[in-house]
């Protein structure tokens, strides 16, 4: 930069010289760092619910959910229709398979697995795996014929068996096909194979599904990418077809581009608009590079540490940092218009009181919430911390050392903004202190709150109506909902598992809409198992003996059939679970729990109907070790309880300021405080007016009021006599409701209601400042704080 | 559950493509229906056991087959292209046998698009005698079947499966007549004149 360093004969020159270089040094190894962190491009996080904090108090729910969910996190389902479905699906399946993640990483494919042949799905004969153990399952229909009649009436069923041109009989292993019966009653899928290909037929429409599983996770942008090329491709390339699409991965890229393109527009935004206004206040490039600098290093130094201790940005702490724009600024704007009103050589001294105080409350106000434990909040808090940290070291130790150019223009300017919106009366405390607590009672009478999950979900609407038809295709559930079930041993864990199953099967039959998954579909509890075997005992005496003669077996039949129910094992949970048919309900199992009892989850699909949630919870109630679970409503009370930390901690942050501004500033703290504290109450007596809801984003909005307002709280107070002081306030509220005026047009709800409360927070932050701030006549008591 | 063992597809209709059984398969394709009677006969290898049956059958294309068994016990069985639901309504039948029936209606129809789909399919002999086996392509399959027969002239005669567990089926067609199935009689099996 072309200017030069100024001679100060002041003492601690050499100390300053000295630590400004150190901030070099420093700034230096953060850049060193950055690159290497940025290698393979800024590790973010767009998951919103990464940002929730962990349940500890039932680390089990925690785990059953995870559970349920990664099964369907990497997982996603592709629904093609074409004129010529097989050679358009075999087209896709084959570009995807070639797909890979990285364009220069040639080795490794964006899917670990695609099935998409009839015959992909197709795994070990289930015959196989459970053949020994057939004996033990019977499924309802065939316990019912045994029950009536002791089996005669599947004498005929199985005659036909053995003389079908179709049938597969096995007279001594299986003469009644109870197996194939078991088997045929479990697999309730709707996939059909049709021409080599996995269909679902829908209104006369015939679907090809493809169903992949991602080999990394579905929020790596990398990932995104190549999906979502390779889908636009074929989608260019055969515009006859229609794919419809469902999986996390699609929601989350769609998300991650939306937030993408928004906070680049928003930021790039606020920056473009940033520097004419800043052009057109100090009419000197020099002079507006010194502006950004702060900014600059504020980044430089949070970015790396940020990722150093996180591993990962989240999208949200991006957004929330970008409010370091306004912050970041005043100090830069306060150090350049006292520079251009006072042409003053050495002018940090009378303003370091001012600059430190700002960051100390601010600090205060971010670090408070890097104290909650809340993942989310404790990263954008340090971050935020850390760039106010870094913008200030920049002013006073780098900033203040330069000379620039002052622009009479700028001073002409400050004046004539001074007189233009100073008004002709003051506000007096017990106006101000009225006027707070109406604004509280009008908040506390009629303030609402938001806590849905909505409020997380940026997927565009249309996303949300594919998905949603796919999971209809498919019959499929999402994870949502579930019961935790709780026991002492194995035996006991499936009797209490099916003693909820036959409860929700009786729910079934009664007409209500649901579907449930538990383990006890394909491991019965044991002592139904033992009473199969007495059942088959019963069904291979007289009648197998009456299929013999009918059919003309040998008499060998006979004993060698029954032979095989002496020594038939119990089909247990671990063998079941290692099978390959096992897997896909291991997302059920939970294994051991800390009390040594083991616990699963029952987990339900299919709810149309919100008041079954009660009747859930009633059921769950009145069964020893089962809980009952709503994962909506569940994340539902982190975002509220995310909220009331929140609105907690910036209490008491405001309260922990109160003595230190009346230490400093006495009888005037109350001026210090009116602009931010008023600016929120302000806020959400706006909201409890207008009905607009009360969100976890609103009010981290409401925290970037709180570290712009106190600031401009300060300065006005410590500098209540310089126009300088006010154009400076002027700028970076200017700035920042640029900054969060256009979030506030966000389509991701978490930034739009965040831009929101800012938006109406700094426009009234910037109003009270005039009416709050010492008049003439107390001017002279802000010299004394100065010298 | 969402995977599932579908093993075989279903009957499907296929673009024609070049392929060395063209011809007969456009020959068995002009056949609109056929009826006669079967004899067959199952050998379970593991019982060393064998279970003869006969009767009548009315094939309709596209349609379904009718099985009337005559002996040893009397049994009307209806297979259809996507039987699965259709069986499954009467009481034994499964997923699995209706695979099965899928297949057996490919055979009976000659349809080689659908069958090579699987198999890999190998003719020899003439017009007039011909010899088509059926070796399974995928490991699945092969791990039930070993190889499928089909004998003819005129008409299919002769259908030999052999499975995996060497248990085998051999069905003889005879007395066999073109029919053109219409709505009005298709409830019933056709039964062919006794010479």
């Amino acid at each position: 930069m072309p200017t030069t360093p100024e001679r100060s004969p002041e003492e601690g020159d050499t100390l300053t010289r000295r630590l400004a270089t150190l901030w070099g040094v420093i700034l230096l190894v953060c850049g060193v760092i950055l690159a290497l962190q940025l290698r393979h491009g800024l590790p973010t996080d767009t998951r919103l619910t990464a940002m929730l904090p962990e349940d500890r108090q039932s680390p089990l729910i925690e785990r059953a959910a995870d559970q349920l969910s990664t099964g369907f996190e990497e997982r996603f389902v592709l629904a093609l229709t074409s004129p010529s479905l097989r050679t358009d699906t075999e087209s896709l399946a084959r570009q995807l398979e070639r797909t890979t993640a990285n364009a220069q990483d040639n080795g490794s494919p964006l899917l670990d697995d695609l099935d998409w042949r009839d015959t992909d799905l197709a795994v070990e004969d289930p015959h196989d795996l459970l053949g020994d153990y057939r004996y033990r399952l019977l499924t309802d229909d065939l316990r019912n014929a045994i029950d009536d009649d002791g089996g005669e009436s599947l004498v005929d069923p199985a005659l036909r068996r053995l003389f079908s041109p179709a049938g597969d009989p096995q007279p001594v292993d299986d003469p009644f096909g109870l197996l194939d019966a078991w088997l045929d009653e479990r697999d309730g899928s709707r996939i059909q194979a049709h021409d080599g290909l996995l269909t679902v037929e829908n209104n006369g429409q015939r679907h090809a599904l493809l169903i992949g599983r991602l080999s990394s996770h579905p929020y790596d942008p990398a990932t995104q990418q190549a999906l979502t090329r390779t889908l636009t491709t074929f989608m260019s390339h055969h515009p006859d077809t229609t794919l419809m699409r469902s999986g996390l991965v699609f929601h989350a890229a769609a998300g991650a581009e939306q937030a993408k393109r928004e906070i680049t527009t928003i930021g790039l935004g606020a920056l473009t608009g940033l520097i004419i206004i800043l052009l057109a206040v100090f009419r000197s490039p020099r002079v507006l590079l010194h502006l950004l600098l702060p900014l600059a290093t504020g980044l430089l130094f949070a970015l790396p540490l940020t990722l150093l201790i996180f591993g990962r940005l989240h999208l949200l702490t991006l957004a929330f940092g970008a409010s370091l724009i306004g912050i970041a600024i005043d100090y830069a704007l306060h150090l350049q218009c006292h520079r251009a009103s006072q042409d003053s050589r050495w002018p940090i001294r009378s303003l370091l009181p001012g600059l430190t105080l700002g960051l100390i409350s601010s600090l205060m106000a971010y670090l408070a919430q890097a104290l909650t434990p809340l993942p989310g909040l404790r990263q954008m808090a340090v971050f935020a911390a850390l760039g106010l940290t870094g913008a200030w070291l920049t002013v006073i130790l780098w900033l203040s050392r330069f000379k620039l150019p002052a622009c009479p223009h700028t001073r002409t300017l400050a004046e004539r903004l001074w007189r233009w919106t100073t008004p002709r009366r003051q506000l007096v405390p017990s106006v101000a202190a009225a006027a707070a607590a109406l604004l509280i009672l009008i908040s506390a009478s009629s303030l609402t709150v938001d806590d849905s999950l909505q409020l997380l979900n940026p997927s565009p609407t249309s996303l949300l109506e594919e998905e949603q038809r796919v999971q209809q295709l498919m019959d499929s559930d999402t994870g949502n909902r579930f019961f935790v079930v709780e026991a002492s041993t194995e035996g006991e864990l499936l009797s209490r598992l099916a003693d909820l199953g036959s409860t929700l099967t009786t729910w079934q039959d009664e007409g209500t809409s649901l579907d449930y998954d538990s383990l006890t579909r394909n491991v019965p509890p044991y002592e139904r198992q033992d009473a199969n075997l007495a059942r088959v005992n019963t069904l291979y005496g007289e009648p197998l003996e009456t299929l013999v003669q009918r059919a003309d077996l040998p008499e060998a039949t006979l004993e060698r059939a029954r032979s095989r129910l002496s020594d038939v094992p119990r089909l247990d949970l671990s063998y079941w679970l290692s099978t390959p048919l096992g897997e896909l309900q291991q997302r059920l199992w939970l294994g051991e729990t800390d009390n040594d009892g083991v616990a699963a989850t029952l987990a339900i699909s299919n709810v149309e109907d919100a008041t079954l949630d009660g009747r859930l919870t009633e059921l769950a109630d009145r069964h020893e070790s089962v809980r009952y679970v709503n994962r909506a409503d569940h994340l539902s009370g982190l975002l509220a309880l995310w909220r009331e930390h929140i609105a907690w901690w910036v209490t008491l942050a405001i309260a922990a300021l109160v003595p230190i501004m009346i230490w400093r500033y006495r009888l005037q703290a109350w001026r210090v405080l009116t602009p931010p504290v008023g600016a929120i109450l302000g806020v959400l007596a706006l909201f409890a007016l207008t009905g607009t809801p009360l969100n976890v984003f609103s009010q981290l909005g409401l925290l970037l009021v709180l570290g712009i307002g106190l600031d401009a709280g300060i300065f006005s107070v410590e500098h209540a006599r310089r126009p300088s002081a006010w154009l400076a306030i002027t700028l970076s509220t200017l700035s920042s409701i640029l900054a969060f005026g256009l979030l506030s047009f966000s389509k991701t709800p978490a930034l739009h209601y965040m831009g929101l409360s800012c938006l109406t927070g700094l426009a009234i932050v910037w109003l009270l400042v005039p009416w709050s701030r010492p008049k003439a006549a107390s001017l002279h008591r802000e010299t004394a704080y100065v010298d | 559950m969402f995977r599932h063992w579908l093993l075989l597809p279903v009957l499907l209709p296929l673009p024609a493509v070049a392929f060395d059984l063209d011809d007969l398969q456009r020959r068995l394709g002009d056949i609109p229906g056929l009826e006669g009677r079967f004899e067959q006969q199952r050998h379970l290898a593991d019982l060393d056991a064998q279970l003869d049956s006969h009767g009548s059958y009315r094939y309709e294309r596209d349609a379904r087959v009718i099985w009337q068994l005559e002996a040893p016990v009397e049994e009307r069985m209806e297979f259809t292209p996507d039987a699965a639901e259709n069986i499954a309504d009467d009481e034994a039948g499964n997923r699995r046998d209706a695979q099965v029936a899928s297949l057996f209606l490919e055979l009976l129809g000659g349809d080689w698009q659908a069958l090579d789909e699987h198999f890999d399919l190998s003719l020899e002999g003439s017009d007039e005698q011909w010899h088509v086996t059926l070796t399974p392509e995928s490991s699945a399959l092969k791990e039930r079947l070993e190889r499928i027969e089909l004998r003819g002239g005129e008409f299919l005669e002769r259908l030999e499966l052999n499975a995996a567990n060497d248990d085998e089926l051999r069905i003889e067609f005879f007395e066999q007549q073109v029919i053109v199935p219409d709505s009005g009689d298709s409830g019933e099996a056709g039964h062919a004149d006794d010479t």
